[in-house]
Formats: C-alpha cells, sequence, structure tokens
C-alpha cells in the first residue's frame, strides 16, 4: 500500500500534486479544531479589517476571523463531502454491481427502487427535512440526507458498465477457460470499473459540494456553520463583491477549486495506475 | 479539427457581438419614466389584475396607481387621506351606521363616472361571492350598504363596531373600490382576470411581462379626473415602470447603471449604490441613510406557552441580557431607531405615546432579591449618536431631532440583573458557565426567522441570537422557509419578527395594533393561531380593548387606554420590541429628484404603497438624457 | 425477446410512475404549509386588515373552495381520477387559474433555456473530448483540459454571478434581467427573436460554461479507455491512418454512452434551472416550482414534478429499449 502510494508519488505528478492538496487539507481539518475563536459565533474580532500577522487573512463584516472561519469551513465541507460521498457510493456500488451481475427479477425490483429515487422530487423533501430538523441539522445529517439521494443516478451507470462488460468476448473466454466469477471481476471487470467509479465519485463530491452551496443560498442548511456554502452565502449577503473585499469572497471559492482539482487529479492517476496497461507505461516512459 | 473548433470559437464571438449591437425593442424615453422596484419580486400570475379575490396579490403596481381606496393611511402625518371619500368616516352615536360621502367629478379610465353604485356593487359582490378576500369580514359586520345618492353612501352594521372602516383604509391591503359596469360583464368574479384593469388612478396599463418580472404604465390623457389629479395637481412621469431585478445585489447594479429610480436594499447594497452612483441617495442624505419611522415595530417574540417562556420574569432576564447599542451596529450599522413599547417610533406616536410614556419607562422598576432596579436608559439615543459621529458621520444636535432618529431609548444592557432574575427562577451556570434549564438540562433556544436576509426577521435573530450565546446560553438562529407555519401551529420557542401586530400607522389609535392580545382570539399550542404568535394573553387589557370598541376612533381617550394597555405589555414583554422597521431604500436623482425623503417627509417614501400616486406630482424631472 | 424484455421492462416502467406519482402527491402535504395559511399570511404581511375574528371562518371558505376537506385519501383517490382524465387541478396561489395554465406559460422557456444549453454543452464537450483523446499531447487540448478543470468547481451560483457582473453591469452588453423587452411584440418575428436571444444569451452561457466539463470528462474517459481496445491496438498495428482509428473505430463507440448521456439528461429538462433563473430573473418552471414549494401549492407541485417524472422515466425508458441497438455488445435480457 505504502509502496504503491510512494511509487506514484514518485511517477506521476498529478498524483504528488492532488496527494500534497489533501493532505494539506486534512491537516487544515485538524488544525481548525485548535481556532482560538468560536467560529459559529458574531463579532468576536473587530470588523472588516484588512489581512495582517493577527488576522492573517483579515476579519468580515459579522466579525469574523475570515482565516480560521475558512479552516472551519473547510473541514465541515470535507467532512460533508466524505459522509455523502461514501454513503452514496457504497449504495450505489452494492445495488450496481449485484444488480448488473445478478440479473432477472432481483434486477428489476432492484430499478424499480432506484428509478423511484431518481424522480423523487427532491426540494420539498430538503425544505421538509430542514422544518423538521432545524437546528439539529448538523454537518453529517446532512451528509448523510444529501448522500441517500444521490446514489441512484450511479447505481445505474455502474449497472450498465457490468451488463456491457458481462457481453464481452473476454468476459466469455475467461468463463469457458474455467475462470471463478469473483476471479473475472477482481482481475478482467475490476479495470474498468473503477475508472468509472472514480470519475462518478468526483462527480457526485463536486454536486455535494454544489448543493450544499445551492442549498445555503436558498437559506436551506445551517447557516450558523461555516462551509464552504455558508461562506459565500454571507459575504454576498454583505456585498463582499462590490465592496471589494476580495479576501471574504475568494477565500471559499479557491479552497472549493483547489480541492475538487486535487481529488480529480487524485482519481485520475489511480485509475491509470490501477489498469494495468497504463502502468506499465507510466513507469517505462519515466 | 482543431481548424474547425477554432472556426466555432469566431462564431461564437462574432454572434455575442452582433446581439449586442441590436437596438431592440422600443422603451418608452428614460427620462420620462420612472422606474421603481417590484418590492415582492417576480409576479406569480402576471396576466391577472382581479386583485379583489383572495389570492391575487398586490403586486402589479395597481394599487399605487390604478385602482383607488376610500380612505388611505399617512403615517407620515398620522392623518387619514380621503381618497375617493370625500370626507373622512362618519359614524352615528352608537357606532351601527357609517356613512361615506364619496368625490364627485371622478372618471374611470374608460370615461365612465365613478358613483356611489361602484362602492355598492363592490361591496355587495364581495358578500355574494365566498372567496373574495373581504367576503366573510363584509358579512360578519355589514346588515346592509345602502346607496342614499349618487355621491352618498350609509352601511348599516349588525354590530356596534368603530373601526369597520378600517376595512376600506388602505395601507398596503383594504377594500379597494372597483368598477360595477365592468365586473358586471364577468361571468365568475372570482376567475375574471380583469385585464386590462380599469380604474379611477391617474394612470393606465400599457404592457406587462408574461414571465412575470416587469409592468408598464402610462399617465391617462384624462389625469384631472382622477383624485390625485384634483387633489394634488399633474404626476410628473408620463410612464411608471415597475420591474424585479432580483436580488440586493442586483437592484444595487441596476440603480448604478441609472436603471432604477427606487429600490428596497440592505445597508451594505445601500453602501455599495451611493459609492458608486454619486446621483444615488437614500431616505437621509446622510447617516443614517435608511427610513426608520416604519409603521412595524420589530425584533422578537416569545412563545409564552411553551417552558421556560412562559415565566415573564425569565422574558425579562433575556430581554436585559441584550444590549440594545451592539445589535443596532450588528445588524444596521447604528441605523435604527428603538422602540421598547411594542408600537413603532412614528413620528404621530412620538407626540401621543412616547412623550407620555417616557417617565413612566424612566421610573420603571425591577424588584430582584429584595433589591430594586431601574433598566431603563432614556440616554441611549444620545449614545447612538455619539457612536455615529465617532464613525465620522453627521448628526444633529438637538435632542428632538436625534430622538426622531434613532428612538427614545431601551433598556440598559444588564446582564446581572438578568443572571440574578434566573437564579431566582431556578436557573443555574453548569460548570463551562453555560446556563442550566431549573430542571439541570442545558438550555438551549432556538430562534426561527425568515429566509429574506434583508428582512429584520432574518437580522434580529440572528445578532439576539449572538448576544444570548455571548451570555451563556446555547442558542441559534434557524432561517426557516416555513417559519409563519410554525409559529402558527406554536411549534416553535422564539421567532425574530413583530412583537407585536402592527397599528395603523395613522391617528392615534392603537386598536388593531393591540386586539390580536384579545383572550377570546387565545388558541392552544398545536391549533392555528387567530391572536398573535406569543399566544401571550392579559385579562386587563381585554377590558381596556373593550373600552376602546366603545370609542370613537379618533376620540383622545383611545391614547390613555393604549397607554394603559402598553404599560401592560411592558410588564408582560411577550416579545423584544426593539425598534421600528428600518428600510434602507435606494434613490436615484439622475431622472428624477424631489422624492419624499428626511429632510422633507412630505409624504409616505415608499413606492409599494397606494400612496405613490400621491407622491408623483411631486416629483420633479431633471431633464437629462 | 418481446416477452422477456419489453414487458418487465414496461411493467417497471409504471410502477415507477406510479410510485413517484404518489410520492408527489404525499411529500408536499407533509410539509408545514398548507395553500389556506399561505394565503391569509400573504394578506397580513401585506398589512392588510385582516380581523382577527374573522379569521377561522376565511380559512373554511377557502379551504371550501380549494376542495381541501375530507381526508388524504379520499382526496388521494379524485386525485388520481382527475388526473386520468388529463386534468391537474386549479392552482391555489393562482386560484382558480389551472395549473396547466401556468405550466404553459414557463416551460416555453425552461424549454429554450435547458435545450439549448444542453445541445451546445453536449456537442462542444464531445468534441473537446475527443480532439483530448486524438490527440492527448497537443497544446490546444491540454489547454482546453485545464480550462475545463479550472472552471467546473466553481460553485455555479458564483460563475454565474460573475458572468452577469461582467456583461451586464461592467460592460452592459446584455440586459440584467427578464426574458425579453418592453415594447418587443411577442411572437414569431425576427425583432423578437433577436430581444429573446439577447436576454437569453448570459443565462444560456453559463449553464453551457457549467456543462462542458461533465460531457469533456465523460467523453475523454471513455474514449481513452477504447484506446487500449485490442481492436484499437490491432488496427494501429495493421497501418491504419490515425485519423480513420480515431474515427471509425474510437469516436463511433465512444459516442454511445454521450448518446444516452444526452437523451437521459433530456428528461430533466422539465425542472428547469431554479439557481440559473435566479441569478439571472429569468423566467421558467424552476423558480414556479419552488414558489410552489413555499406557499404549499400542492396541485402546482404536483403538476410540475409529474412532467419530470414522466419526462425522466420515460427518458430512462427509451435509453434502455434503444441501448441494445446502440450496443450491439449489449443484448437484451
Amino acid at each position: 500500500m505504502f509502496a504503491a502510494i510512494a511509487d506514484m508519488y514518485r511517477y506521476d505528478k498529478r498524483f504528488a500534486f492532488g496527494f500534497t492538496v489533501l493532505l494539506i487539507f486534512v491537516l487544515i481539518a485538524v488544525v481548525s479544531l485548535f481556532s482560538p475563536y468560536n467560529t459559529r459565533a458574531w463579532n468576536t474580532v473587530p470588523r472588516n479589517l484588512e489581512p495582517s500577522s493577527k488576522h492573517l487573512l483579515g476579519t468580515n463584516s459579522i466579525g469574523q476571523d475570515i482565516f480560521w472561519v475558512a479552516l472551519t469551513a473547510t473541514k465541515n465541507s470535507l467532512v460533508l463531502g466524505l459522509v455523502a460521498a461514501s454513503i452514496s457510493r457504497v449504495i450505489a456500488i452494492v445495488v450496481g454491481l449485484l444488480s448488473g451481475y445478478k440479473g432477472g427479477l432481483f434486477d428489476r425490483v432492484v430499478m424499480i427502487v432506484n428509478d423511484s429515487f431518481i424522480i423523487i422530487p427532491l426540494f420539498p423533501i430538503l425544505i421538509l427535512i430542514a422544518t423538521i430538523l432545524r437546528s439539529s441539522l448538523s454537518i453529517p445529517v446532512l451528509g448523510l440526507i444529501i448522500g441517500l439521494f444521490g446514489w441512484a443516478w450511479d447505481a445505474r451507470l455502474f449497472r450498465s458498465q457490468i451488463l456491457s462488460l458481462k457481453e464481452r468476448e473476454f468476459t466469455k473466454t475467461a468463463i469457458l477457460s474455467g475462470l471463478k466469477t469473483y476471479k473475472v471481476i477482481a482481475t478482467e471487470h475490476f479495470p474498468y470499473i473503477v475508472p468509472l467509479v472514480m470519475s462518478a465519485t468526483i462527480n457526485n463530491v463536486i454536486w455535494v459540494i454544489g448543493m450544499e452551496v445551492t442549498l445555503s443560498m436558498l437559506g436551506l442548511s445551517n447557516l450558523n456553520t461555516p462551509t464552504i456554502g455558508t461562506m459565500i452565502y454571507w459575504a454576498l449577503q454583505y456585498q463582499a463583491i462590490f465592496l471589494e473585499m476580495w479576501n471574504w469572497i475568494l477565500t471559499p471559492i479557491i479552497i472549493c477549486v483547489v480541492l475538487i482539482l486535487a481529488l480529480y487529479m487524485l482519481s485520475t492517476s489511480i485509475s491509470e495506475y490501477l489498469d494495468p496497461r497504463t502502468r506499465l507505461q507510466m513507469t517505462k516512459a519515466r | 479539427m482543431k481548424l474547425k473548433s477554432a472556426v466555432f470559437l469566431v462564431l461564437v464571438a462574432v454572434a455575442c457581438l452582433s446581439l449586442s449591437s441590436w437596438v431592440l425593442a422600443v422603451e418608452p424615453p428614460r427620462n420620462e419614466t420612472l422606474i421603481a422596484d417590484i418590492l415582492t419580486g417576480k409576479v406569480g400570475n402576471p396576466g391577472n389584475f382581479n386583485f379583489w379575490a383572495t389570492w391575487v396579490g398586490n403586486d402589479k403596481g395597481l394599487q399605487q396607481l390604478v385602482i383607488d381606496p376610500l380612505w388611505m393611511a399617512d403615517y407620515v402625518t398620522g392623518e387619514i387621506i380621503n381618497v375617493l371619500a370625500a370626507e373622512n368616516p362618519i359614524y352615528n352615536d352608537d357606532f351601527t351606521t357609517l356613512t361615506v360621502k364619496l368625490r364627485e367629478g371622478v372618471y374611470w379610465n374608460d370615461g365612465v363616472e365613478f358613483t356611489a353604485d361602484d362602492v355598492v356593487y363592490t361591496v355587495t359582490l364581495s358578500m355574494a361571492t365566498p372567496g373574495l378576500g373581504y367576503h366573510t369580514q363584509f358579512n360578519q359586520n355589514i346588515a346592509e350598504v345602502v346607496k342614499v345618492d349618487p355621491y352618498t353612501v350609509v352601511f348599516e352594521l349588525k354590530e356596534p363596531n368603530s373601526r369597520f372602516h378600517y376595512q376600506f383604509l388602505d395601507r398596503w391591503g383594504a377594500c379597494r373600490i372597483l368598477p360595477k359596469h365592468i365586473f358586471e360583464t364577468a361571468e365568475d368574479p372570482l376567475s375574471f382576470q380583469f385585464n386590462p384593469p380599469i380604474g379611477t388612478g391617474p394612470y393606465k396599463l400599457v404592457e406587462y411581462d408574461l414571465g412575470g418580472y416587469w409592468f408598464l404604465y402610462e399617465l391617462r390623457e384624462d389625469w384631472d379626473r382622477t383624485v390625485t389629479g384634483m387633489v394634488y395637481g399633474k404626476p410628473a412621469p408620463k410612464y411608471v415602470k415597475f420591474i424585479h431585478y432580483g436580488d440586493a445585489s442586483k437592484k444595487a447594479m441596476a440603480q448604478i447603471s441609472h436603471e432604477l429610480d427606487m429600490a428596497d436594499l440592505t445597508p451594505e447594497s445601500l453602501q455599495v449604490v451611493l459609492s458608486r452612483n454619486e446621483y444615488a441617495r437614500g431616505f437621509y442624505e446622510d447617516f443614517p441613510w435608511a427610513e426608520l419611522l416604519h409603521p412595524a415595530v420589530t425584533g422578537a417574540a416569545f412563545n409564552t406557552l411553551v417552558e421556560p417562556f412562559d415565566n415573564p420574569e425569565v422574558r425579562w432576564a433575556l430581554n436585559l441580557a441584550l444590549d440594545a447599542k451592539g445589535l443596532a451596529l450588528t445588524a444596521y450599522d447604528g441605523a435604527v431607531a428603538f422602540s421598547p413599547a411594542y408600537i413603532p417610533a412614528l413620528l404621530p406616536y412620538y407626540e401621543y405615546y412616547y412623550e407620555e410614556l417616557q417617565p413612566y419607562l424612566e421610573d420603571y422598576t425591577i424588584e430582584v432579591d429584595g433589591e430594586l432596579y431601574q433598566p431603563y436608559n432614556s440616554n441611549l439615543p444620545f449614545e447612538m449618536a455619539e457612536e455615529a459621529r465617532r464613525k465620522g458621520y453627521t448628526v444633529p444636535d438637538t435632542e428632538k431631532e436625534i430622538r426622531i432618529m434613532f428612538g427614545y431609548g431601551w433598556w440598559k444592557h444588564s446582564p446581572e440583573i438578568a443572571e440574578k432574575l434566573l437564579i431566582k427562577n431556578g436557573f443555574s451556570r453548569g460548570r463551562d458557565g453555560k446556563w442550566l434549564l431549573p430542571d439541570g438540562t442545558p438550555w438551549k433556544i432556538e430562534i426561527v426567522c425568515l429566509t429574506t436576509s434583508t428582512n429584520p426577521s432574518f437580522k434580529w435573530a440572528f445578532s439576539i441570537a449572538n448576544q444570548w450565546s455571548e451570555f451563556g446560553i446555547d442558542c441559534e438562529a434557524v432561517p426557516n422557509e416555513q417559519v409563519e407555519h410554525l409559529t402558527d401551529m406554536g411549534d416553535y420557542q422564539v421567532v425574530g419578527g413583530q412583537p407585536a401586530a402592527e397599528p395603523f400607522g395613522a391617528g392615534i389609535d392603537l386598536y388593531r395594533g393591540i386586539n390580536v392580545f384579545k383572550s377570546a382570539f387565545f388558541k392552544p399550542l398545536g391549533e392555528e393561531r387567530v391572536g398573535h404568535q406569543s399566544r401571550w394573553i392579559d385579562e386587563e387589557i381585554d377590558g381596556y380593548i373593550a373600552q376602546m370598541e366603545l370609542t370613537d376612533y379618533n376620540d383622545p381617550k383611545n391614547i390613555e387606554l393604549g397607554i394603559e394597555v402598553i404599560k401592560r405589555l411592558i410588564d408582560g414583554q411577550p416579545g423584544v420590541s426593539l425598534a421600528s422597521f428600518p428600510g434602507f431604500m435606494g434613490l436615484d436623482t439622475y431622472y428624477w429628484t424631489n422624492y419624499p425623503s428626511g429632510e422633507n417627509p412630505y409624504a409616505v417614501p415608499w413606492y409599494h404603497w397606494p400612496n405613490l400616486k400621491f407622491v408623483l406630482p411631486f416629483l420633479e424631472p431633471t431633464g437629462r438624457e | 425477446m418481446f416477452k422477456k424484455f419489453f414487458i418487465p421492462r414496461m411493467i417497471q416502467y409504471f410502477t415507477v410512475l406510479f410510485i413517484g406519482i404518489t410520492l408527489v402527491f404525499v411529500i408536499p402535504r407533509l410539509l408545514p404549509s398548507d395553500p389556506v395559511s399561505t394565503q391569509l399570511h400573504r394578506m397580513t404581511s401585506q398589512g392588510q386588515y385582516l380581523d382577527p375574528a374573522a379569521v377561522e371562518e376565511m380559512r373554511e371558505t377557502l379551504q371550501e373552495l380549494y376542495g381541501l376537506k375530507g381526508g388524504m385519501l379520499q382526496q388521494y383517490f379524485s386525485y388520481w381520477k382527475r388526473l386520468f382524465t388529463g386534468d391537474l387541478g386549479p392552482s391555489f396561489t393562482q386560484f382558480p387559474t389551472p395549473v396547466i395554465a401556468l405550466i404553459r406559460m414557463s416551460l416555453p422557456w425552461t424549454l429554450g433555456l435547458l435545450l439549448a444549453s444542453l445541445s451546445l454543452s453536449w456537442m462542444i464537450g464531445t468534441v473537446l473530448g475527443g480532439i483530448k483523446v486524438s490527440f492527448p499531447n497537443s497544446p490546444f487540448s491540454k489547454a482546453t483540459e485545464l480550462l475545463a478543470m479550472g472552471i467546473r468547481p466553481i460553485p455555479y451560483y458564483i460563475m454565474a454571478l460573475v458572468l452577469l457582473i461582467l456583461f451586464a453591469f461592467l460592460f452592459p452588453v446584455f440586459p440584467m434581467a427578464g426574458g425579453y423587452s418592453v415594447g418587443s411584440k411577442v411572437g414569431f418575428n425576427a425583432r423578437f427573436i433577436k430581444d429573446l436571444l439577447r436576454h437569453s444569451f448570459l443565462p444560456i452561457l453559463s449553464m453551457v460554461v457549467l456543462e462542458i466539463g461533465g460531457w469533456f470528462l465523460q467523453m475523454r474517459n471513455v474514449a481513452s479507455n477504447l484506446v487500449e481496445e485490442d481492436y484499437v491496438v490491432y488496427a494501429e498495428a495493421s497501418g491504419l491512418p490515425k485519423s480513420k482509428i480515431v474515427f471509425s473505430y474510437i469516436m463511433r463507440n465512444a459516442i454511445v454512452p454521450q448518446i444516452t448521456g444526452f437523451g437521459l439528461n433530456l428528461g430533466f429538462v422539465f425542472g428547469g434551472a431554479l439557481i440559473t433563473e435566479m441569478v439571472f430573473s429569468y423566467p421558467g418552471m424552476g423558480t414556479l416550482l419552488y414558489s410552489a414549494i413555499i406557499a404549499g401549492d400542492y396541485n402546482l407541485i404536483m403538476g410540475i414534478n409529474i412532467f419530470s417524472i414522466v419526462g425522466v422515466s420515460t427518458a430512462m425508458l427509451i435509453i434502455d429499449l434503444l441501448y441494445p441497438l446502440l450496443d450491439p455488445r449489449v443484448r437484451y435480457q
């Protein structure tokens, strides 16, 4: 495992970048726990200060230290993305693979559930949940909810990939040559499924973060909790763009972009590494 | 392939440029058009102008320009303006009849004369049609409505009612008068669209957006046959356009581009407009910019049926834990007119009520642990003025002007007294310094509020939540789309918003603001409320309200009764009565000047209220191209 | 084949429709808001004098009028009955305007906006993705990849807002709000169409920019998998010209998932684009639906969602039925 990481770190610049950034983000998440200020409260510091050694990114119009709020927001958004994406990934993969390989009645029933999840109107449900939970709508709970509604699409995608793989020549050859099904899946199908899962995961994380921003914009998430979405929300509410408070509005946007870019690079790099054909090329080429 | 996409990109660029260079539709000349924002946002069903139906809103510009009420409230002067009525309401001695004298020589914009028949028809149609907005209220009140002569209407009431005319007194909603000759032809008055609208106002509809974003009106040629023309003269703008640009940032952009003359903004977006448009101004030319004398009082309300908010001492403690100055600075940068007495800081109320109440408030005493404490700080407006001066703003010097700007005062920030009050009632502080309820569990307060961040409900909820957290209570503000329904059913603890109902904004009468506390309207939790959202009632108040109902709306005796009610409200503190609704209005003087303003408050400044049509004759065009 | 594949698939289709339509009946009714109290709130919040003594009776009257009396089950059955006659019922917030009339007013805007942005982003994304795979190391494809990757993570709201600030405010090339301007004659005439295009340009642009990245990525991923396929390797080894390999072997197969993706996305257009409509103040189904949810306008929520549900599930059905035709490797089963 470590050897593999070290290998990729050495041979693939994208992996090096993504991995380093992700490590930094994890570090940020840990550091954010030691914030000297209560990042949920307002007016903990003087308002609208320029960046300085005391306040690295300055302070905003509601009296918060932007640096520490940003750290906490990063942590919260990471947790949110992690919870939502892992829940929806697990469900999507299990449903997609089982449905694809098993087929038959099982497949049909599962697909009915699956398709129902795709067509459920999401907004009334989110408003309903926000109204019932109100201040108990914490980050993990929000992640859970988003996760529960974010898997069906990808499950369908994975299933159709399996269906396609099952009919391929090499699958038939492998089965005919007496290879066990799980072995076929592990050796022959895995390299096809992993890149798909990876790119679907990236899309899902982007969707989760976008969803969180949208919910914040509509006032449906807990606006007291710093996240990328709520930071943008408050900055826009206080007209940070037109009052040229770039330290406030750009911070969450840059965090968002860097985070997603890092995840993207990691995923492409890992998919290529898992694909034995490219791995060979990768190590040979350098 | 590369070439192809390059060609494609070039094509896109060309398309962009050519699109932008098109000179399109014929807009009316900008310097003859007044553009105001649609305050309530995008209009849901733009083709339906029949706003007598319950579900059609006051959002298309009709009440400002086309349709007239009998009377209109003017909270700047405190008077009732006679619109289609020629005189203020006339009741008989026992309040069982109301006589309405109508103006002569007023014409609908299709040339038909306005007469008593229109008034009678408006009322009888409402009474006969369930679903029209005043169906229920008219049927409960009116025994008979009679046309005495073409310009006199008499209402025979079922029971004595000294406030019946409120149904016809327009602030932003009343039963306005509809044209009989048009509605008579309608098959079903409920689904009738009233398109184009025919009115007695000085403007008529020209065009509207099928998407619901704008409405364009033009001045009538026979404007002199309207009440506006007869009383105030010719309206200055030939056209009036109502348009919804979007949120506060978009309104600010539009106003900076001189594409929006009157807009409802936030403190920050007004700041943006002022810094980027040298012609723009707020209601005041200088600090505090906002219009502070608004007929609604804002702050928060407690759910007084829920523990521990059912205890008046706890409600007092929570009020005293607040630092009014800090709240005002956080929420509105200090631009706030404090109103601690559950009535707004309206100009007429200063004279009638606050002058009377001031000594009472100053002497108001709370007893805790045998000690007496006087919590009122009448010096707060001067502290606010000092704070504003410190920031470099120009603030008037006289006591009167400062009180007009910042109100009369508020409760002192007294966390020690709040602490004692809470401890007396069995509360305690945990090891971490956080408050525990009498049963030893952590005290957690949730303040629900509207999701519109421009609304005081939102602003106060967040600022109050912060101060209570500082005081050691685990408190959070929770914006929720469904907040009105939560308060309806009593499913909340504290709500940001109005601690009392809105009084009329005209005259001395507080009846409308306080009759919501009548115990007859009480509903237990879980049942839809009828009275105030705090569900607070008081037997003593019942008596005063009953007396008011037997007193003419104009009788000075109302002041005495009103003050007694206010005293009971202060004792009970069903909410946090903070300040009048602060309105951050942006006015662009590039094309038009002489808007109603802090320096010259000749009329109600808001453009979504019916009073706009009486402001228009006073606007002056600058003639800029 | 028909019996084994087609019939079960149709059963699945109708079951999903039934579940979906039942859900959009139930979910809005669980919300605390209801259309009657929303009306009363609107009246009081707009400063109208509502005598507390009249409130309860008004509630009764409106409930009667709206047909909201009677139990949930009874309402549910009459809802299905109405639905089978093609009647979506009246809207409550715009009573008694039929829901279908409101949808008819908003749908053309949404269809125009979403069909245009979907097809544009699909074409551009697919072409760029194809270029990237065929010429992975050319500066052009590297630049497009970087651009696609850099823009996509920007939260859409911000990107749309920046476009608006740039092209409607700082350089006022496009209008700031609305679908068309004052004084243009609505109808099929050149001037109105030009006006329409001018107003829809920025909203469409923002969505195209947002969506290109996704199509680009999918195309790139699928196609780069194909590059490794045996038949491509074989074709390369046999010395076929590069362009022939790219078009006949890679693109033709890589386009299949792109087409299915396109088809599925077509099903989603009925829901509208809420954030786009909000940022650009553009008319459409997104804001119509959102305000219906807020106001508890059950019939309108159901009406719009039924369009969506039918749209999405039909798209899925068609794709499932056609997929084996497009991709011969998948059999009907």
